[in-house]
């Protein structure tokens, strides 16, 4: 039935030319918004979501979804050209997508950015139509001990996945891990490591560290470099990806996809944990992982397509369970409310022609960026034209304006530009920089299930052993740490057979 | 500091546009755009009523309203910026029961008496709701399950500082019982845990539960306000039942304390107008809302009187660690 009421609404939307006009201009701003530093694809909603009270419901929903799958793209250019991410969920784009537009394939990683989305996109909302119930039901099967689990896999999946030497990159994630606890404490607010100051009783956002640690690091190495070392413009090169080279990603994109949509559905997880999972499983499964970091495909295509189903993944619990699964949803349930729509199981059975509108609207806003995103594709790379001191000068402008900008504080100005002296310093040591990230995003999360698991069982830590998928998860992560040991084992073992 | 300055030279702008030379008085107020400050994320309860009531704010205003989000430290970074504002009527913003517990529970955190509430937009009673297939189907059959096993109710809520962990701790305090008070970070994950059977209780408001509790999953047992809830008529307050527990979050929007009167005079009435429009209330409703629109002495009565409730219940739980009284 679904599915009727979604080609019906379809066609509807198609036959009316204004709300063509919404979703192109919803798309044209979100993409805008999202590229810009520090306007995360929420505060974009926020922003226009005032806009949105004038239109009849359909349209309103259809205008913010626009806003919000194109600015998931959006955040991807900045990524890509300028070394920012302009949202969390872009920030690993730019680890493999920075150095492939340094090396002349600006093109190249816009659009296989841009096709991975679409892919990704269409996987979540086709995930989302089809078996929303059964999604729902296998994030609700997820939780705190899950979660804990799920995030020691997913840092012991980055300490082996942060390139060069494995010890580099566990020393930088503790680090990341013990930023994280600085602040309220998640569980009881009381402050911790902000020694007692003002400034860092908030904690230590994840944005002015990324901004710094990428976008400011790498202007001061182009400083640190002199009028010599400013390197020439890169070209941008062809647009297109050769289809060969596109087809061989198709793997990464699908599990990308499925990853997203999963974590995406799951209540408080989030785009920024969605793509580090997806970075650091591709990064692992990869035959060639020291490639990972210099402009490796894969690790644009997975992310990208992560980030983009994770759009469909939030909506799940929102239409299945009238629980916004992310501040995003968060915003567009606020729009239906105040439209007097309440998003719900009974939304279902009440009103099941807005229920195909909400999927006709995310469809139209994936394919319209796909549009929209390629039209536009060489005025962005224009950015790359631009002469370098004055692009330098720029980036590190929109570092300070993105820092400011994500809560209003000038703290996380003074945050930005110290990591960006400990980002340019870690490039100098060969320190790798995303395993900070990772441990920041991950690090607080897994304390604040790990504890919250603890009070729920008593202090029993046997309840980790219990639940299936808890265990599932720590047999997996105790097979990535031992499968090294266990394989020169066995060699060991042979040769002496042998010999 | 760089923020007054800023608007400074806003304001300078306007002037020298020659906005300061149209027939107004000398005083005119406001001249320049006000900053509403909301202590949350962009998206969350507070930002969304905000942003809607400022909506219908403007159209009362010669000025733009802008809202901006100022969020850390369970609400008290945003309620400090407008603390340390300049109290010229030009930023204001708002707040509900976190900055009462957060006054006594962070010494970086704005006093009370720095602040000077202007309106209430609406309250938000707290309820307790358990899940359907915990068997109990009313109050008395909570208290008979918390009083037979203590602990035994494992309720999700707020992180300390949060109102629904007060209301849990209220509630135990009330009623002389023990729960097992699970914390999350804020409201959505709570909802969550409490479908997915993590938590079989929880003391959260009713907006978040109405649905569910519509849908038979879970079950409102009372709401701690005067009147029953609009969105649930038929679950009983506790009064009804014969307790007088009556506990309220509420958002209001205040300034730091010292604006000049006439300035507070002109922000209260256009507030107030903004909240008797028809087409406001409508859509406050439709959120779920329980508007209870009232203006600057309504708003000082209301958050003196939640903070004397919740003062010694505070205390009490020795969450009381700054400005004893």
């Amino acid at each position: 039935m679904i599915a009727e009421l979604f080609l019906q609404t379809l066609l509807d939307y198609l036959a009316m030319p204004q709300m063509w006009g919404l979703a192109v201009l919803g798309v044209a701003i979100g993409i805008v918004l999202g590229a810009l530093p520090g306007v995360s694809s929420t505060m974009a909603l926020a922003i226009l979501l005032p806009v949105s009270f004038g239109m009849e419901p359909a349209q309103a929903m259809l205008f913010l979804i626009a806003v919000f799958v194109a600015s998931v793209y959006g955040g991807s250019i900045s990524a890509i050209l300028i070394n920012i991410p302009g949202t969390p969920g872009a920030i690993v784009t730019q680890f493999d997508g920075y150095p492939m537009a340094q090396a002349g394939r600006a093109g190249h990683a816009l659009s296989l950015a841009l096709i991975a989305s679409t892919i990704g996109g269409l996987i979540g909302l086709a995930l989302l139509v089809t078996l929303a119930p059964l999604v729902a039901g296998a994030a609700m099967s997820f939780r705190s001990p899950e979660f804990a689990m799920a995030t020691v896999f997913g840092l012991v999946l980055l300490s082996f996945a942060s390139g060069g030497s494995v010890f580099r990159g566990i020393l930088v994630g503790a680090v990341g891990v013990a930023l994280g606890m600085v602040g309220f404490d998640r569980l009881t607010d009381i402050g911790r490591f902000d020694f007692n100051t003002r400034a860092l009783q908030g904690g230590i956002e994840l944005v002015p560290v990324t901004v710094g640690i990428f976008g400011l690091a790498e202007v001061l190495r182009n400083m640190a470099a002199g009028p010599q070392g400013i390197p020439r413009i890169p070209p941008i090169g062809s647009l297109l990806m050769p289809a060969r080279a596109l087809a061989r990603l198709w793997a990464p994109v699908a599990r990308g996809g499925v990853i997203g949509t999963f974590i995406g559905a799951i209540p408080a997880a989030g785009s920024a944990i969605a793509v580090a999972v997806t970075y650091a499983q591709e990064k692992r499964l990869s035959r060639r992982p020291e490639a990972f970091g210099k402009g490796e495909p894969v690790g644009i295509a997975a992310p990208e397509s992560a980030n983009s189903a994770s759009v469909g993944g939030s909506f799940v619990p929102m239409m299945t369970l009238g629980i916004p699964g992310d501040p995003i949803t968060a915003v567009l349930m606020g729009a239906l409310l105040i439209h007097g729509l309440r998003p719900g199981p009974m939304l279902f059975a009440n009103n099941p022609g807005f229920v195909a509108g909400i999927y006709v609207a995310v469809f139209f806003a994936i394919v319209l960026t796909l549009l929209v995103g390629f039209a536009f594709m060489r005025a962005f790379t224009a950015i790359l034209r631009v002469p370098r001191p004055l692009l330098f000068t720029i980036i590190a402008l929109l570092c300070v304006v993105g820092a400011y900008a994500i809560r209003n504080s000038i703290v996380d100005v003074y945050i930005m530009l110290i990591f960006g002296v400990v980002g340019y310093v870690m490039m100098v040591l060969r320190l790798p920089p995303a395993p900070l990230v990772f441990g920041l995003i991950l690090g607080p999360i897994m304390e604040e299930n790990l504890r919250r698991t603890l009070i729920l069982s008593g202090g029993r830590w046997e309840v980790f052993i219990e639940r299936p998928i808890s265990l599932t998860l720590i047999l997996l992560s105790l097979a990535v740490i031992l499968s090294p040991l266990l394989a020169a084992g066995w060699r060991g073992l042979r040769s002496r057979a042998q010999g | 500091m760089q923020r007054r300055q800023f608007t400074g030279y806003l304001a300078a702008a306007a002037c020298a546009l020659g906005v300061g030379s149209l027939s107004a008085p000398a005083q005119a107020f406001p001249e320049r755009p006000i900053t509403m400050v909301v202590a949350w994320p962009a998206g969350g309860g507070h930002d969304t009523v905000t942003r809607l009531l400022t909506e219908f704010l403007e159209q009362e205003l010669p000025t733009s309203v802008v809202v901006t989000n100022v969020p850390g430290a369970a609400g008290a970074t945003g309620v400090r910026q407008v603390e340390e504002a300049a109290a010229d009527g030009y930023t204001l913003g708002v707040l509900g029961l976190h900055a009462t517990a957060q006054s006594y529970m962070n010494e970086n955190a704005t006093a009370l008496d720095r602040l000077e509430p202007l309106a209430v937009i609406n309250i938000e009673p707290a309820a307790l709701a358990v899940r359907a297939d915990t068997g109990i189907e009313d109050f008395a059959g909570f208290l008979e399950f918390a009083r037979a096993n203590p602990g035994g109710i494992i309720n999700g809520n707020d992180s300390p500082g949060g109102f629904s962990f007060l209301n849990a701790a209220f509630i135990e305090n009330y009623f002389d019982i023990q729960l097992t008070k699970v914390p999350y970070q804020g409201y959505a994950p709570t909802v969550a845990a409490l479908v997915s059977g993590e938590v079989m209780a929880t003391t959260l408001p009713v907006p978040m539960l109405a649905d569910l509790h519509d849908a038979g999953e879970v079950r409102i047992l009372g709401v701690a306000a005067e009147d029953r809830h609009f969105r649930v008529p038929e679950v009983p307050t506790f009064t009804e039942l014969g307790h007088g527990y009556v506990v309220t979050d509420y958002v209001m929007v205040y300034g730091p304390a010292g604006i000049p009167q006439d300035r507070r005079d002109a922000l209260e009435a256009a507030l107030m107008a903004a909240m008797a429009s028809e087409a406001f209330q409508e859509r406050a409703r439709g959120m779920g809302l329980m508007l209870q629109p009232g203006g600057a002495d309504d708003a000082a009565a209301l958050m003196a009187a939640m903070d004397d409730l919740v003062y010694p219940i505070m205390e009490d739980a020795d969450l009381v660690t700054v400005r004893a009284r």
